[in-house]
């Protein structure tokens, strides 16, 4: 059974007085441990499948359907749809999104204090070390106190990620990651990447790139809205 | 919580909030330091009033009351009064000795017929007296020019006695009814022809006659027979600090008003004109008491005057009784009323009070209009702020933040907001309220020259800051240094211009008669500003975060 299966998801948006329909009945599958590559030129609604992927949006009425892990989440409400991009999937975006007035640490336990129960004495000092843990392990032990504009563009990337992971989520779900980095930089990222992939991770990256593409488990090309194949068996 | 971290972050690294914060702390001081200047004002009046009538006032206007000195011994027994005081009510003219040309001119003043001795064990009169030698915290403060300080001009027990030295009948006027004392701004009198003018002496009040004639009025309203006029020396003058009484209140001798106006003890007559002596004169029934139109009571410390009105009017109703049912009072045929009025100080000075309480409640209301511009320029600055946090937002619903979890930290934000506005508001209300009178004595004296050349040299300094900004292609610094330019050579021309005015007076007492300003907080209204303040900072920033909620995720983080 496939981790996470997006099933004929159709996304329009309203732009002024006119529709447009940005994804027309995608389907796509990604097993567990996968790393799964959608491929798409610019306006082909890759970002907006990824969106749909991790609940930030949800697809048109009566238009499809979201499972994850055997669960639907396109059906779920806005607290368990909150909990679910809380929880289950890490986002990880093309221009970082990191909150300005917080510092590394603090960007980094972001999902953990909103995810935190009211029990949450018992908790916090863990996510505190989990955060730490990941910063470590992603070189910016020494960059704690520091805000984002201190930081270069690979720092902030690595930053969103160990964000993303924070709550240790089964899917990371990442829009370009390596988009607005120069080509050195970017492949540090994508290194810190293919390491979590060898963990055991789950991967879905949308990209331009054919050649970032290639190194995906799986390609799959979105082209006006739509799945066009699904090329290539994965490497797992 | 990630709310809390980010609203201590919000405030404590960017400059709009603190622009929300001085907001709202103008807001909470002008409403503080108004009201409380107000409460403070309206408190002085009352103390004053009080001051003058007592705690409990009795009264039966034009016939007065019989056998008053029995009544007053009934109340003096009433375990809540600690004394009362005879006086007598009603209107005369006064000739004054002074008018065009060096003549004389008539008031038309209220006359108060008093026993020094016994009213100053009811009100301070003591402490009313103007033309006395001063005490030592009195003395202090006096200009070195005073009469006051020279013992020559020394009346008081010319007040006390009702009587000049030399043992002719004496009356003490208002301070504000001789045209040739003119009120200071620290609250003493200059005697002159001019407010700014030199002494002159020949003015004073005390030194001079003036002749009183009263208007007797019969029960039933007819005006018995002949006027009354008596010519008394002006012993001393009064200063109550209630400009109502010292411009048209005169104090006479308690029995010379009596007899003037017919209240003095005298032979009453039968009127049956079939009863009549051996001569055929109408037969002597024997003596009828003197009236008085007024009682006097004041109250032991905490007593409640409203409280004590009761027991005297109870004492009252069975004092008027008792005389009605006396065969002696029936043999004497005394017309014994069957009611008298007795009121509070408060119930009595209500035309004088009540407008003050008025005013003040209206600048209450007036002034809470402020709460509604500290709720729309927090909603403006929020509506901005959310504005520019739209991404940040988006951001927090990707990793998981509910809608509510938005809300509740633009509604926390407002209300740091409100909170620290409010603490600053009240210490700079404090600050002003607690220096309001030498704030005032600052303004009131001219300029010194450092102050408007130093902000015409800022200003020229900020031109020229201008010129460079412009010249370097920045319009909005040159803009800046432009509105500081115009702001400072304003600043300047004011200053130049409170130099040739010889400062700006706002509070004159010549004017509201009180010679400080109050500069007490009212505690209670300050808190309860500060709260109302608090709680529309939150509802300014109730819709930006009802905004900050509904923003869609996808939207604030799709564009760069």
């Amino acid at each position: 059974m496939p981790l996470l299966e997006g099933n004929n998801l159709c996304k329009t948006y309203r732009m002024g007085r006119v529709d447009v329909p940005v994804l027309r009945n995608a389907s796509i599958s990604v097993n567990a441990g996968e790393w799964v590559a959608v491929l798409g030129s610019s306006g082909s609604g890759k970002s907006t499948l990824l969106h749909l992927l991790g609940g930030l949006d949800r697809p048109d009425a009566d238009s499809g359907t979201l499972m994850f892990d055997g669960e639907l989440v396109s059906g779920l409400g806005a607290g368990a749809l909150n909990r679910y991009r809380n929880r289950k999937v890490g986002f990880v975006f093309q221009f970082y999104h990191l909150l300005p007035e917080l510092a590394v640490l603090d960007n980094a336990m972001l999902p953990a204090m909103i995810g935190r129960s009211p029990f949450s004495l018992f908790t916090r000092g863990s996510k505190r070390k989990r955060a730490l843990e990941l910063l470590d392990a992603f070189g910016l032990s020494h960059r704690l106190t520091h805000r984002p504009n201190e930081l270069s563009g690979g720092e902030r990337q690595r930053v969103a990620i160990a964000r993303a992971l924070v709550n240790d989520p089964e899917v990371l779900l990442a829009d370009e990651p390596t988009g607005n980095l120069d080509a050195k930089t970017g492949g540090e990222i994508l290194d810190v990447v293919r390491a979590l992939h060898v963990k055991g991770l789950t991967i879905v990256m949308v990209t331009h790139d054919p050649a970032i593409a290639a190194q995906a488990d799986r390609r799959v090309a979105l082209v006006d809205g739509a799945i066009a194949d699904q090329p290539g068996q994965s490497r797992r | 919580m990630y709310q809390t971290l980010l609203v201590v972050r919000y405030l404590t690294s960017r400059i709009i909030p603190l622009i929300a914060v001085a907001a709202v702390a103008l807001c909470v001081t002008l409403v503080i330091v108004v009201v409380s200047v107000m409460t403070g004002f309206l408190d002085m009046l009352r103390n004053s009033g009080r001051t003058l009538v007592g705690d409990v006032i009795v009264s039966l206007e034009i016939i007065g009351i019989p056998y008053y000195d029995e009544l007053i011994a009934d109340i003096e027994k009433l375990p809540g009064t600690t004394a009362a005081a005879p006086v007598v009510e009603t209107f005369g003219l006064l000739r004054m000795p002074y008018g065009v040309g060096g003549g004389s001119r008539i008031e038309m003043l209220q006359v108060w017929g008093i026993d020094p001795a016994r009213l100053q064990r009811v009100v301070d009169f003591k402490h009313t007296v103007y033309w006395k030698a001063p005490d030592d915290a009195l003395g202090k403060t006096l200009r070195d020019d005073d009469p006051r300080l020279n013992p020559a001009y020394d009346a008081l027990d010319s007040a006390m006695n009702m009587r000049t030295p030399s043992g002719q009948s004496g009356i003490v006027t208002g301070m504000e009814i001789s045209p040739f004392n003119h009120r200071q701004t620290d609250g003493s009198y200059r005697v002159g022809t001019a407010s700014n003018g030199p002494w002159d002496m020949k003015h004073w009040m005390p030194s001079l006659t003036a002749t009183l004639t009263l208007v007797p009025v019969t029960e039933g309203g007819s005006i018995q027979k002949g006027e009354r006029k008596r010519t008394f020396a002006i012993v001393n003058e009064f200063q109550t600090g209630v400009f109502q009484f010292d411009s048209n209140r005169v104090l006479a001798p308690l029995a010379d008003v009596q007899e003037l106006l017919g209240l003095a003890p005298s032979e009453q007559t039968d009127p049956d004109p079939r009863h009549v002596d051996a001569d055929g004169n109408p037969r002597v029934l024997g003596t009828a008491p003197g009236r008085a139109t007024t009682i006097l009571v004041r109250a032991k410390p905490g007593v409640d005057p409203r409280e004590l009105r009761e027991a005297v009017q109870a004492a009252c109703a069975d004092f008027l009784d008792r005389k009605r049912a006396d065969p002696e009072v029936q043999a004497l045929r005394v017309s014994v009323p069957r009611y008298v009025d007795v009121k509070t100080w408060e119930e009595r000075l209500k035309n004088l009070i009540g407008p003050v309480e008025k005013e003040r409640s209206l600048m209450r209301a007036l002034f809470s209009l402020i709460y509604l511009v500290c709720a729309g320029l927090v909603l403006a600055i929020f509506w901005a702020i959310v504005g520019e946090k739209t991404r940040d937002i988006g951001i927090l619903r990707s990793v998981g933040a509910s809608r509510v979890g938005i809300l509740s930290i633009f509604l926390t934000y407002g209300l740091v907001i409100g909170v620290v506005g409010s603490i600053v508001g009240f210490g700079l209300a404090w600050l002003v309220v607690d220096h309001i009178n030498e704030i005032h004595t600052a303004m009131g004296k001219p300029p010194p020259a450092i102050t408007w050349f130093a902000a015409f040299g800022l200003a020229t300094g900020s031109l020229a800051a201008a010129i460079l900004s412009a010249t370097r292609g920045s319009v909005l610094y040159s803009l800046l240094w432009t509105i500081a330019t115009v702001l400072l050579a304003g600043l300047g021309a004011l200053f130049l211009f409170l130099r040739d005015q010889g400062g700006f007076t706002i509070w004159d007492p010549r004017v509201y008669y009180f010679s400080t300003i109050p500069n007490q907080i009212d505690l209670g209204n300050a808190l309860l500003t500060m709260a109302f303040a608090t709680l529309f900072s939150v509802i300014g920033a109730a819709v930006p975060a009802a905004k900050a909620a509904d923003t869609d995720p996808v939207r604030s983080l799709r564009y760069e």
